[in-house]
């Protein structure tokens, strides 16, 4: 058990002592023991909100830990969310061969990042232009997939109805015995939480393992990093991959769970949300990331319900908020903060 | 003795300034090679072209035998160079020990790892600081922290450009020290430098540049000795 | 044979004055203060609105985008002084405090102004060539384009602020030792790149159906145009206008608009692989 407890704590998180792992398994518990306590349709809803924290701790190790300011998470979320879509439709998939629709749609979106990744990256396309143009990239999908409203603009079955969105895919099916369990409400709450459990645990012994190292010292100097040896360049086109394909994996799963997917979810203001959730929370660690979104997501939804543009509004004050008082997110001085007091009770 | 680093007429040219001109040296296994010259002579543009940060207009860089001219920093350092440039350049907002083990987990692993790092903090005197940022550390520390992220490389060839750049004298003669003693062990250096103490302190051979070529060549004495030296020196101004 | 000629000049002096007027004012934030001002599009907006509100209060139409262009500018001060001065060493910061500015402004503007607005209807007809006729209006955009980059020069080559202001953007530390005050350069510099996208909206508020967002139209075509042509406007916007414009015109005329668009973005990505400082670090490189 202690190599694996040490390979997940590490400099590069933060919450590594008992203190963290007692309140881990707590909130763990609450989680597991959540659905018993509400409503179908609310732990639902709850699984939406998770799926959406695997692009912000996609952005939470490219931008805080590697540095790459990614303003195009959406773009990979709807290019997974369409191929889900298209590859499902035509294959009129059911079971198991959903989850190869999703892999595939993953695959698609990942695909896609190596190869706009490595025109950035190898062309040395650094700071500010890597964030310009990876949004355009994503403004430029959402406008060519809206305008294919006509009948025309089809693959096979899958008709991609312009600003409509994509619509008609099947929802995630898996496989049990024989028969197969339809992920939604508390099957695609379980799924999702199982899910993310692993990301989250694998992400932070990736973070703290010698790759995590070499992701920071290339954010804090690309130059010194590769007269250690390092070919740096390969470090950040791998972790913009990783990054993009946590985004890509999200896309997928919101298509399957919603049996949707619309353009929008790569336009603006779609796209500066990932943005807003992993400045507010602390990009530069994965809890501070996966809690604050989580919270964020949840006010939003709420507000959203009386009004999506009030709802936007505060979002942006947040971001503009964090700029200028706490520049390293919010959650994340918190967490600093009990970290003093863990410290100080344990002592 | 055979020859670590060859360059064959380098040339460096930005736009019509020719930076670097023909410039042939070769650096000897096992010795302490300085590169000297007054301010403007092309000293830090060859360094570079030997680090591989910049591409020569013309010419050839080889080492331990291999033409390396087109390899990439990076590849360099994977075979057996260590680079640490002028600029003092630590990875500032991490812990000291991490600094370290950033670069020595290219070669090492768990135990092995935590002893030599505790070797290096001690060598480096930088035992008190392993868990402060390196940002904060003087002036001077941080330049021997970046030596030593250079020497847990375990390289064949110690590139240090200015090491002493900002040191007192005090922290100029321990870096001399701590360069003599390293060579002393096996390690072929090569350092570009301007303050001629420091050279007579450690240096065995030396090249001179100046307007970039090849102005002088040969044993530290011996170009000391050189009347033409002396006077680009003088002429020149003289640095520090 | 002249008259397609002339027709498909004319689409790219279109396609041309669009890049070049959505990405001026960008362009002079960016390359004054290595800042991406994300609310680019929000000023835009404000200038395209404040000229529509104008025009129907009956003032003239070319008063009308004059007003429109100041306030936009005047807008861009306010901000620079309040929020952005604070930002100054922190270019991402001061992107991300934009961008949450842009979010709250298009937001507030669809709960206040609703969905859509009655345009003011293009101005000044139209004329033939050969077989088909043109919007006499477009050539007026196109003259307003290079009257822009006419002026820029004018202003930085000339003017007592244009030379005080590319000693800064060269040295700002060094400027300030020589006495310029590179507080108010800035300030000037993030107002006259305000006032520049509060004129785009104005000159093409009278081609548009008015809705809060419209900002969004001119995003991408500034921004890949600030890409392409670098961190030097002077030197590196028209040529990153006339290149992109050869692409998108023909594009255009081929496959239409949605191919324009995402070949602009091929175009750029293709071009920062080759030149990751854009025209203007590849233009003074050769030329240094």
């Amino acid at each position: 058990m202690a190599p694996i407890v040490n390979t997940l704590n590490g400099p590069q998180t933060l919450g590594n002592g008992r203190f963290f792992w007692t309140g881990f398994a707590l909130v763990l518990m609450i989680a597991l023991g959540y659905p018993a306590l509400s409503d179908p349709y609310d732990v639902g809803n709850i699984a939406y909100l998770l799926l959406s924290t695997f692009t912000a701790l996609g952005l939470s190790l490219m931008w805080g830990y590697a540095g790459m300011f990614s303003f195009g998470q959406t773009a990979f979320f709807g290019v997974a969310g369409y191929t889900y879509g298209v590859i499902s439709i035509n294959l009129g998939a059911t079971g198991g061969l959903t989850f190869l629709c999703l892999l595939g749609g993953i695959a698609v979106a990942a695909l896609f990042a190596a190869l706009l990744g490595y025109f950035l990256i190898y062309g040395r396309v650094g700071g500010v232009f890597f964030g310009i143009v990876t949004f355009a990239t994503t403004l430029a999908l959402a406008a060519f997939f809206g305008q294919t409203a006509g009948p025309e603009w089809a693959i096979g079955k899958a008709r991609f109805n312009g600003f409509n969105g994509m619509i008609g895919m099947p929802a995630l099916e898996l496989p049990w015995f024989d028969e197969n369990i339809t992920l939604e409400g508390n099957a695609l709450y379980y799924f999702v939480l199982v899910l993310l459990l692993v990301i989250y645990l694998g992400l932070r012994i990736l973070v703290n393992s010698r790759f995590g190292n070499v992701l920071v010292a290339i954010r804090e100097d690309p130059l010194r990093t590769e007269l250690l040896g390092y070919d740096v360049r390969k470090y950040q086109l791998v972790t913009f991959v990783i990054g993009s394909s946590l985004a890509a994996l999200s896309g997928g799963l919101y298509t399957a769970w919603g049996q949707f997917i619309p353009p929008a979810s790569m336009g603006l203001p779609a796209a500066a949300m990932p943005i807003i959730w992993v400045a507010f929370s602390g990009r530069q660690d994965l809890t501070a990331t996966l809690v604050g979104t989580f919270l964020l997501l949840l006010v939003f939804q709420t507000i959203t319900v009386y009004s999506q543009q009030y709802a936007l509004i505060l979002m942006g004050f947040l971001l503009l908020v964090t700029v200028l008082l706490i520049p390293s997110g919010f959650v994340i001085g918190v967490g600093r903060l009990l970290g003093r007091l863990g410290r100080g009770a344990a002592s | 003795m055979t020859a670590i680093l060859e360059t064959r007429q380098l040339n460096k040219r930005f736009g019509g300034l020719s930076a670097v001109a023909d410039v042939s040296i070769a650096v000897a296994t096992g010795e302490i090679h300085c590169l000297i010259g007054p301010n403007g002579a092309g000293k830090s543009t060859l360094f570079k072209l030997i680090a591989g940060t910049y591409a020569p207009s013309q010419g050839e860089v080889l080492f331990r035998g291999e033409n390396v001219t087109h390899r990439k920093p990076y590849e360099r350092v994977g075979r057996g160079m260590s680079i640490k440039l002028q600029v003092p350049s630590v990875f500032r907002d991490l812990p000291v020990a991490q600094n370290l083990e950033i670069s020595l987990q290219r070669t090492l692993s768990g135990p092995a790892m935590e002893t030599e790092k505790g070797r290096l903090l001690e060598f480096l005197q930088l035992k008190d600081d392993a868990d402060r940022p390196a940002g904060v550390l003087a002036h001077g520390q941080q330049q021997w922290l970046e030596i030593g992220m250079a020497l847990a490389l375990k390289p064949a060839l110690l590139l240090l450009d200015e090491p002493t750049a900002g040191m007192s004298p005090q922290e100029t003669e321990r870096t001399g020290d701590m360069i003599k003693s390293l060579n002393a062990q096996g390690m072929t250096v090569l350092v570009v430098e301007h303050d001629m103490t420091f050279v007579r302190q450690i240096a065995q051979q030396v090249t001179v540049l100046h307007l970039g070529r090849v102005f002088a060549q040969g044993n530290i004495d011996a170009v000391i000795a050189d009347p033409r030296v002396e006077e680009i020196y003088l002429g020149k101004g003289h640095g520090h | 044979m002249f008259a397609e000629i002339f027709s498909i000049a004319f689409q790219f002096a279109d396609v041309f004055a669009f890049l070049i007027l959505a990405a001026a004012g960008l362009a002079i934030i960016f390359g004054m203060m290595g800042i991406i001002n994300m609310a680019h599009g929000e000023f835009i907006t404000c200038g395209i609105y404040v000229t529509v509100i104008c025009v129907q209060h009956g003032v003239p139409l070319p008063l009308a985008q004059l007003i429109g262009a100041l306030s936009a500018g005047m807008v861009g001060i306010v901000l620079e002084r309040t929020i952005i001065r604070h930002l100054y060493h922190r270019p991402l910061d001061s992107i991300l405090a934009t961008w949450g500015i842009s979010l709250m402004v298009t937001q507030g503007m669809l709960i206040v102004l609703g969905s859509s607005w009655q345009g003011i209807g293009t101005p000044l007809g139209s004329f033939a060539v050969g077989g088909y006729t043109f919007s006499t209006y477009r050539l007026v955009l196109f003259g307003a384009a290079v009257g822009v980059l006419v002026g820029l020069y004018l202003i930085y080559m000339r003017t007592n602020y244009g030379v005080m202001a590319r000693a800064t953007m060269q040295n700002a530390e060094m400027a300030r030792a020589l006495g310029v005050r590179t507080q108010r350069m800035y300030a000037v510099s993030f107002g006259l790149g305000a006032a520049l996208a509060g004129l785009c909206g104005a000159l093409y508020a009278p081609t548009m159906t008015l809705i809060p967002t419209m900002g969004i139209t001119f995003i991408i075509e500034s921004f890949v145009t600030v890409v392409v042509g670098g961190a030097n406007v002077l030197l590196g916007t028209a040529p990153a206008g006339i290149l992109l414009g050869v692409v998108r015109t023909i594009l255009n005329a081929w496959y239409g608009q949605i191919a324009g668009q995402i070949g602009l973005l091929i175009t750029v990505i293709i071009v920062i692989r080759m030149l990751p400082e854009g025209v203007s670090g590849w233009l003074s490189r050769r030329g240094g």
